[in-house]
């Protein structure tokens, strides 16, 4: 859970990037496990083999096995795809309204806009977590409603920048001067204002990712999102709460996981950003 | 934009200290005057919440555990199956079995003044029995069914004698009768608050019993505290009077693991519903009673009204398609046996043990057995299909699914896939699940079932029995179920039992998988605790030593 | 003709400022309220049946009532004004499933939520305030952020987990399910606090660095409380967070982590309490939680607002943006 915290040029660009390589790097081997899982482990996420339940991690077995004999680090990789899934979907959702209402603001009449502000505003007051707990309230736990729940939590936060952004755009000079021109003004808004919002959008998103997939992996964990035996990372986590005392490893390594994930997102996030204001300052 | 961002900082200042006051304000609650004798009991307590406090209306054990201590009831049942007085000092049972005539005692009152007398019981048989209370357990405990079950009613002879009608005899009623299913509530509370029991609370919640509830936080705690003029224990009690205990404190602590780690560290003194898993880990000074279940054990229904199971071939394939006692060994820590039939071994006078010379599982048979049925086709994912359609069973169990049983699962959907049988499972809060539960619309469903009594089959397999979820009809079942309540000869009964159990096996309506206990662990400072037949902790003569 | 005085020096400006402020704290709740009201509204389903959740099985007599008390048989504007005029007398109505009235269910688990975050927020200070100090030089600045970035990106449930596994179970300083007892709450306070300071962290560290570009606060800072007032007064306007997100960020972790993390460490409170209303659509639970969560954020950012007009005259204006 990320808050975009406005500029951050703590070091040289340098430095980031060896950051925001490891991460990316970090994120393709996520690809990988969500597109050809079979190629990171040999074992298999589902078939349980009670005589080998609750192994301590080895080199047969990197994250231990769970309660039912399952290879933890199969299950771990075969959920891949679903927890990026989720990820990518909801961030996606919310970016394309986020960006579709806060352009809208930004263009719209001042009555309309100020609406709009209101409603962004509203929902902003609540807490992202708290905001899709509520959207499954109402529509009922499982895994579309979750990936609803996440999306909608953080379409306000793409919203707004998407409205500043277009406001500044919409007063700069050459979009103005296009104005002047008589380019109609729907053109200057699909040929300025969108691709100049997308940028730092983008950028967002990728924060955001991070931020969705721990949400999805929180809301999960409650039982609130997809049902079992789908290895989710949250779910795996969930199942080994139990087995702290006796087996630290099934509950400990899916949430290294989502961890380092959100980590990545994040880093890589900060660093495209950096890059970002760099050129365009 | 960048001048405001010293605001937040001071926020977080003014918020801790405002919050730091609070906390001091809040954490004063610290236990410690002197002689009081308080015990802490740590139950898993699920769906307690959710409209169960009403053991008359509910059909799940927490219930009847948790308002054990508030409820007395006619007659005591002794761990060797005898019964015994208790708020009623004698009864007659007539030659043909259709009257039981019981003389109360005189002296007894609820914990709101109300006195305890002949109306009172009939007032609370009518509770049960009212349409309006929708009783899952009770109702069907006592024989009573809308449509013409055995019981006919209760009546008031005179102040202190109340007599019951059958219309047909009624071997269970006794061990029924004994249950805090059947216990008292103050007739005050059933004449004004009767649909304010299900979700319970003091004033509400009350009876005749050494313990009054004096406090109920939902999903947390319930607090007992000892009801002084209590007098009237059960004849087999090795107390009287009022209970040594001055505060029972029943915690609901959901997480088996902060259960046992709860008693270890001393923060409770009892830990109810331990699991096999947690009861490696629970410390020294401690005792674990473990009580096996009579009743029907924990079981899948397959419902023959819907979808693949029609077919009892596809139903027999099901059973013989994995492999239950690896995997019950396995996850249960060998702690609870494999289920052989549908009723536990310590079931009285009914458990047909040559059940268990039968194969269980046989991979082959199953897939022979499918392909007779017609699922000859695979698909791309190894499904077996017939006409286009996968072979498929939806499974929904209502949360909070304890996680031994979600693996139990995973082990069974994972076993079937290799026959070709896919299980599609569905975690249902409860109200989505009565949704499904109620028509019907589901294949499989999960539950145990205790109870003393094997007449508990008939409310599964009997046409019209609340729990028949394998939607058996059929009635040869159901003349066999009547005349084994009918029947109080315990080896007539006993062979009735073990034809239902047979036919069972042969037609797997109803898939045992284990035995479960109730294990409850409990510090070695406390003294007096007795159990029930079904392993419930009684805490009326407890003591607790330099607590 | 001479020109008008500036604003600000007008003595009614604050009180307009801060009628200005109330009102939009109220727009923020009766925005909650309409979404809370709109969604009751738009669940499908009898909302009789749906407010009963499992306790499908009531007398008639109660249904009447909770259709009475909702105006259900009105029309929906009706039924909307009934609602706001309700809310705006303090009733939240009552949970029907548990029997209760919705603000006693609430202020049960106030108490245990509120201990829980409180002691997060100490917590998170502290910890914020040492991995500012401990930030010194490039490497130690670049370990603290890697720990900072660590303690933000680490789900709540997680860290949690793993606080049970390491201090509960292996090395046992910690009870597991103890309430009303500190020792008990330093674990789930800690797991509360690690996000959170380390987004304070992030921030303190920020202020100081644009700070340590000028001589005069480098030597401020090292005199001690000065320099935490100058850093507070000077310094961290460089720092580009914006303080509602700040704010908000605070809160909603602190909230919405509590519902994990009671849920982590069997506590009980208000996260629970929100769980379970979910879990079994406890309507009218679920919307006065609704309600309470937008109060308290509105309310603190007024009251940020106010101090920091109180503090920073400057801002004294009138037109502080919004």
């Amino acid at each position: 859970m990320t808050v975009p915290l406005g500029r951050t040029r703590l070091r040289p660009l340098r430095a980031g990037l060896a950051g925001a390589i490891a991460a990316s790097a970090f994120l393709l081997v996520l690809v990988v496990a969500a597109v050809a899982p079979a190629l990171l482990t040999g074992a298999d996420p589902i078939q349980t083999q009670v005589l080998q339940a609750l192994r301590a991690p080895s080199i047969e077995h990197p994250f231990g096995t769970d309660q039912t004999g399952r290879d933890v680090f199969a299950r771990v990789v075969y959920g891949t795809r679903y927890s990026l899934a989720i990820g990518v979907l909801a961030t996606t959702i919310a970016m394309t309204a986020g960006l579709l209402v806060g352009t809208l603001a930004g263009l719209a009449p001042r009555v309309i806009d100020g609406a709009i502000s209101r409603v962004i505003e509203v929902l902003m007051s609540f807490p992202e977590f708290l905001l899709a707990l509520l959207v499954i309230a109402i529509l009922g736990p499982g895994p579309v409603s979750l990936v609803i729940a996440i999306s909608l939590a953080a379409v306000p936060v793409y919203a707004r920048v998407a409205r500043v952004q277009t406001f500044t755009v919409r007063r700069s000079g050459y979009v103005r001067a296009a104005l002047i021109l008589g380019v109609p003004k729907w053109r200057s808004v699909l040929r300025h204002v969108v691709p100049n919002t997308l940028g730092p959008l983008l950028v967002m998103a990728t924060i955001g990712f991070g931020t969705a997939i721990a949400s999805a992996a929180g809301l999960s964990f409650l039982g609130l999102g997809p049902q079992p035996p789908t290895p989710g990372w949250g779910l795996i986590l969930s199942e080994g709460r139990n087995f702290l005392g006796t087996a630290w490893w099934i509950a400990v390594f899916p949430g290294l996981v989502v961890t380092v994930t959100v980590i990545s997102a994040s880093v890589l996030g900060r660093f495209l950003r950096a890059r970002g204001e760099g050129t365009a300052a | 934009m960048p001048a405001r961002a010293p605001r937040s900082l001071r926020t977080a200042g003014a918020v801790a200290g405002l919050a730091i006051a609070g906390l001091l304000a809040g954490c004063t609650a610290a236990s410690g005057d002197g002689d009081q004798q308080s015990l802490t009991y740590a139950i898993e307590g699920a769906n307690l919440s959710a409209g169960h406090m009403d053991p008359h209306s509910s059909q799940l054990d927490v219930s009847a555990l948790v308002q054990r201590a508030v409820l007395d009831s006619l007659v005591a049942q002794d761990l060797d199956g005898s019964f015994q007085p208790w708020l009623a000092e004698s009864w007659t049972i007539s030659p043909d079995e259709l009257q039981y005539e019981f003389t109360l005692r005189e002296d007894v009152t609820f914990h709101d003044g109300e006195p305890f007398n002949a109306d009172a019981v009939v007032a609370n048989f009518e509770h049960v029995t009212a349409p309006e209370t929708a009783s899952a357990q009770a109702a069907s405990m006592i024989g009573y069914s809308a449509d013409g079950g055995s019981f006919l009613g209760a009546e008031a002879v005179d102040e202190f004698t109340v007599r019951f009608d059958f219309s047909k005899p009624y071997a269970p009623f006794l061990q029924a009768l004994s249950t805090s299913q059947l216990g008292f509530y103050s007739p005050a509370v059933l004449d004004g608050k009767a649909d304010e029991l299900k979700t319970g609370g003091p004033g509400i919640s009350v009876g005749t019993g050494p313990f009054v509830l004096s406090e109920y936080t939902p999903d947390q705690e319930l607090v007992y505290t000892a009801n002084p003029d209590y007098d009237w224990a059960p004849a087999n009690a090795e107390h009287s009077g009022a209970s040594d205990l001055d505060e029972l404190v029943v915690r609901i602590l959901p997480e088996p693991s902060v259960r046992a780690g709860a008693l270890t560290s001393g923060e409770v003194q009892v830990a109810g519903n331990v699991t096999p898993s947690t009861v490696g880990s629970i410390g020294d000074g401690t005792t674990v009673n473990s009580v096996e279940l009579p009743g029907l054990p924990y079981s899948l229904y397959l419902n023959q009204n819907n979808g693949v199971f029609a077919d009892v071939k596809v139903r027999q394939a099901f059973q013989l398609g994995f492999d239950p006692q690896d995997a019950v060994d396995g996850i249960f820590f060998g702690q609870y046996p494999r289920a052989w039939s549908i009723l536990g071994p310590t079931t009285p006078d009914s458990y047909d043990s040559s059940l268990e010379q039968r194969p269980s599982v046989d991979i082959d048979r199953a897939n022979a057995l499918l392909d007779e049925a017609g699922w000859t086709e695979r698909d791309a994912e190894g499904y077996r299909t017939k006409d286009g359609e996968r072979l498929s069973a939806r499974w929904i169990a209502y949360t909070p699914i304890p996680d031994d049983r979600a693996s139990l699962a995973d082990v069974i959907q994972s076993d079937l896939k290799g026959i070709g049988f896919e299980i599609v499972r569905e975690a249902l809060e409860p109200a989505a699940y009565n949704e499904q539960y109620g028509p019907k619309t589901f294949d499989i469903t999960d539950w145990g079932f205790s109870g003393v009594d094997a007449d508990l089959l008939r409310s599964h397999l009997a046409t019209d029995g609340f729990q028949n979820a394998s939607g058996v009809s059929d009635p040869a079942i159901d003349t066999l179920l009547e005349d084994a309540v009918a029947t109080s000869d315990p080896a007539e009964r006993a062979a009735l039992y073990t034809e239902l159990q047979q036919w069972n096996a042969e037609n797997v309506a109803i898939v045992p998988l284990y035995v479960p206990s109730m294990i409850t662990a409990f510090s070695d400072s406390v003294t007096g605790l007795a159990f029930d037949l079904y392993g419930r902790p009684l805490f009326y003569g407890v003591q607790v030593q330099g607590s | 003709m001479r020109p008008d005085p500036p604003k600000r020096a007008t003595p009614g400006a604050p009180v307009r400022w801060l009628l200005g402020r109330l009102g939009g704290l109220l727009l923020v709740v009766w925005g909650a309220a309409t979404a809370g009201f709109l969604a009751l509204t738009l669940i499908p389903g009898d909302p009789v049946e749906v407010m009963l959740g499992v306790q499908a099985q009531v007398s008639e007599q109660l249904k009447a009532q909770i259709r009475a008390d909702w105006g259900l048989d009105d029309p929906p504007i009706a039924r909307y004004l009934q609602y706001l005029g309700r809310l705006a007398t303090g009733d939240l109505g009552e949970s029907y499933q548990l029997r209760q009235p919705v603000s006693s269910v609430i202020g049960q688990q106030l108490p245990a939520t509120l201990q829980l975050t409180a002691l997060a927020l100490a917590f998170a200070l502290v910890l914020a305030t040492i991995a500012t100090l401990a930030a010194r030089g490039r490497r130690s600045t670049r370990i603290v952020s890697l720990v900072e970035l660590t303690a933000v990106s680490s789900p709540t449930f997680w860290t949690g987990l793993v606080l049970i596994a390491v201090f509960v179970f292996q090395v046992g300083w910690f009870p597991i399910a103890e309430t009303g007892s500190l020792r008990a709450l330093v674990l789930p306070a800690l797991t509360l606090a690690l996000p959170v300071a380390g987004v304070i962290s992030q921030v303190l560290r920020q202020g100081l660095d644009a700070a340590s570009a000028r001589p005069f606060a480098t030597t401020a800072i090292a005199r001690g409380i000065g320099g935490g007032r100058l850093l507070l007064r000077h310094t961290l306007r460089h720092a580009a967070a914006d303080s509602v997100t700040l704010v908000g960020y605070l809160v909603g972790t602190l909230i919405g982590g509590a519902v994990l993390v009671e849920t982590v460490f069997a506590r009980p409170g208000l996260g629970r309490v929100t769980l379970r209303a979910i879990i079994d659509r406890d309507l009218p639970v679920v919307l006065g939680i609704i309600l309470l969560a937008a109060v308290t954020f509105a309310l603190i950012n007024l009251v940020v607002d106010v101090l920091y007009r109180w503090i920073d005259p400057r801002l004294r204006t009138g037109s502080v943006a919004t």
